[in-house]
């Protein structure tokens, strides 16, 4: 090759075909799919939920995505493009590290989510999760309006309580929104 | 057939051009260290998960740290000061627009801190793997690329003879495509839902395999014959690589999303080109292999060989890897898994980082004429070796462990436990490679800033064995 311009424009030309084929115009016709009927959109509290599982980086450990693959079923029925009409960004992960939360509203209560977030080890001995406890206050007496959470004796600092923060409660609300919509031809 | 090796009749090397090398490969030094440091810590998380308890130090953020830090501050930075370097030798001529290059240099620095701060503080763009810096980060490193390719494309369009050099096609197609993928990346508003997902699968691997790859690539093209005074062995089959690369890569990132909602012949055209890589990487490497036979003693002979060498063969074993990992069959038991993450390690550090090394250890010496400690060069050769090989291993394990676990019905819970052996594996092999970048680092501190008896010797790269 003599020429640098005749070799930038044939690999660019080349590269940006598949730039255009492969990522932005599925991208943009895929933005455009709606959502599965009956799925709902997020609160303002669990969008904020939402951003603070992205900044504090859930998705390396947890999918949001059910696969069409039997090990797959104890997370729900298999995800569908409608799914995500609400979830911008995109939290499908490729690690799957703790559990899949695609229909964790389903399973787990908020008090449960509360606990767990302070301490996962509270309630499941063997789990590797963080503890947020940052996101929480620990008070010597609840005040008035304070969300009290009920850590067990042996995980709870010693003679105070733990008060869920905002930031706790959005999480919560968030996990609390995951929940599959039930497709048609699933209906029993 | 034109058999060039490097047009080094002329070698003219401004003290500008020694500085500028220097002061990349001393700032990707110190990015590896603090973000390997992150990653560190964060896979003794996995066994110690209470360590970890504060906003700064949660895996979470750490994780994106640790990738965006090693993709953009160590890796980026290594290869594009060892480019500059190679785009002027392998063209005859001196570096031009060295002015933008120091620009590009601040600007690779600048986009790390913020990004490392930002990541720190809970601000990402969306835990979109290797593009989680906010915009306005993203957008610096972004100014730091064009800058560096400006530099680049410069150089080479000044060299003196008509003819391109093949490492220089390679490091020329690394700047053209990385700047399209970025493009792709940060611009905002036709991106949402599953439509994202598309785009992040032609980002997170294009931005791996279109940008280190042909910028690791080049530096072998140009470092083998220059290492082994010999020409590269088929100077057409370099060119078949670098078209098959381009023809097959940019197909192959949806295998990232396997049995997602993404529209199946997506993933069946990542699934077949994903195959395909085969050719462009078995024909590359029996190029370098062929170059390199019958002067496998030459490896004993040099600081830089040994890490090529190394490179080369993660490159065969982890780019083959991939090939098969994408099998439907397959996909279905080591997706999700960390069998994943001993793959991005194979390559990423297997195959880039040993190449980054290589470039160093092979033309820093020249440029500064100041030689690193050989004992030093040798120790982190060797932990940085047995330590990747630990890695790749103990998560291929877990990987594999875990995907079993969940096949065969077990509570959730179960492959967390099963895979806990694995992980504690993992963390020492870590802590291996951790001292090895400490070495390097007294290393590249001996090849630029210490001051040197060495300094007024003549040069050579080739030491003679123990």
């Amino acid at each position: 090759m003599k020429s640098v311009r005749t070799f930038s424009l044939a690999s660019a030309g080349i590269f940006l075909i598949y730039a255009l084929s492969m990522g932005v115009i599925p991208g943009i016709m895929l933005s455009a799919t709606p959502p599965t009927p009956g799925l709902i959109d997020f609160t303002a509290q669990a969008k904020h939920g939402r951003d603070l599982y992205v900044g504090n980086g859930c998705t390396y450990c947890h999918t949001q995505q059910v696969r069409p693959l039997a090990q797959d079923k104890v997370w729900g029925r298999a995800s569908v493009a409608g799914d995500y009409a609400y979830s911008s960004p995109e939290l499908l992960g490729t690690e799957r590290t703790g559990p899949d939360l695609t229909n964790v509203g389903a399973r787990q209560s908020d008090v449960w989510e509360q606990i767990h977030l302070y301490n996962p080890r509270a309630l499941v001995s063997q789990s590797i999760m963080p503890s947020y406890r940052w996101m929480y206050e620990e008070k010597d007496k609840a005040a008035p309006g304070d969300v009290v959470v009920p850590v067990p004796a042996a995980f709870a600092p010693a003679g105070k309580v733990v008060i869920a923060s905002p930031d706790v409660l959005a999480i919560t609300a968030y996990l609390h929104a995951l929940k599959q919509a039930p497709l048609k031809a699933e209906a029993p | 057939m034109i058999v060039q090796t490097t047009s080094e009749s002329v070698t003219i090397e401004t003290a500008t051009e020694v500085r500028l090398f220097s002061a990349f490969a001393i700032s990707a030094t110190v990015w590896l260290l603090i973000t390997t440091a992150a990653g560190l810590f964060a896979s003794f998380e996995f066994t110690y998960p209470d360590i970890g308890s504060h906003s700064w130090l949660t895996f979470g953020r750490l994780r994106a740290i640790h990738t965006n830090g090693t993709f953009f501050g160590w890796a980026t930075m290594a290869l594009v000061g060892t480019s500059f370097w190679i785009a002027a030798r392998a063209s005859g001529t001196t570096l031009k627009y060295r002015t933008l290059a120091w620009a590009a240099l601040w600007a690779f620095n600048l986009a790390t801190v913020l990004g490392t701060l930002t990541l720190d503080a809970g601000w990402s763009n969306g835990s979109q793997e290797y593009r989680e810096w906010i915009p306005a980060v993203t957008l610096v490193l972004v100014v730091a690329i064009v800058l560096s390719a400006i530099v680049v494309f410069r150089t080479i369009a000044t060299r003196r003879g008509a003819e391109i050099y093949i490492a220089n096609w390679y490091t020329m197609g690394g700047y053209i495509f990385i700047s399209i993928i970025a493009l792709v990346a940060i611009i905002p508003g036709y991106q949402t839902g599953i439509g994202q997902v598309a785009v992040q699968g032609f980002y997170i691997h294009n931005a791996v395999g279109m940008w280190f790859t042909f910028l690791g690539l080049g530096i072998i093209y140009y470092l083998l014959p220059k290492l082994l005074n010999r020409p590269i062995y088929s100077y057409a089959l370099g060119v078949v690589g670098f078209w098959t690369q381009l023809l097959f890569y940019p197909m192959i990132g949806a295998h990232h999303f396997e049995f997602s909602p993404l529209p199946w012949w997506i993933q069946s055209l990542a699934v077949i080109f994903s195959i395909g890589m085969i050719v462009p990487v078995w024909s590359t490497v029996g190029n370098f292999y062929m170059t390199m036979r019958g002067q496998w003693s030459a490896i004993t002979r040099s600081y830089a060989m040994p890490f090529v060498w190394v490179g080369i063969v993660c490159y065969f074993i982890g780019s083959t890897e991939g090939s098969i990992e994408a099998i439907r069959e397959l996909q279905a038991i080591w997706h999700f898994t960390n069998f994943t993450v001993g793959h991005s390690h194979l390559t990423m550090y297997g195959f880039v980082s040993f190449i980054a090394w290589g470039g160093i250890y092979g033309l820093l010496p020249l440029a500064t004429k100041k030689q690193p400690s050989l004992t030093a060069v040798g120790v982190h050769f060797w932990f940085a070796t047995l330590g990747v090989l630990l890695y790749v291993i103990s998560l291929s394990i877990a990987g594999t462990v875990q995907g079993m676990t969940w096949a065969t019905g077990n509570p959730f819970i179960v492959s967390v436990a099963n895979a806990q052996p694995f992980w504690l594996a993992r963390a020492v092999a870590g802590s291996m490679m951790f001292v090895a970048h400490v070495v390097f680092a007294y290393n590249v501190w001996k090849m630029t800033l210490a001051r040197s008896p060495q300094a007024v010797a003549p040069f050579a790269p080739i030491v003679a064995a123990a």
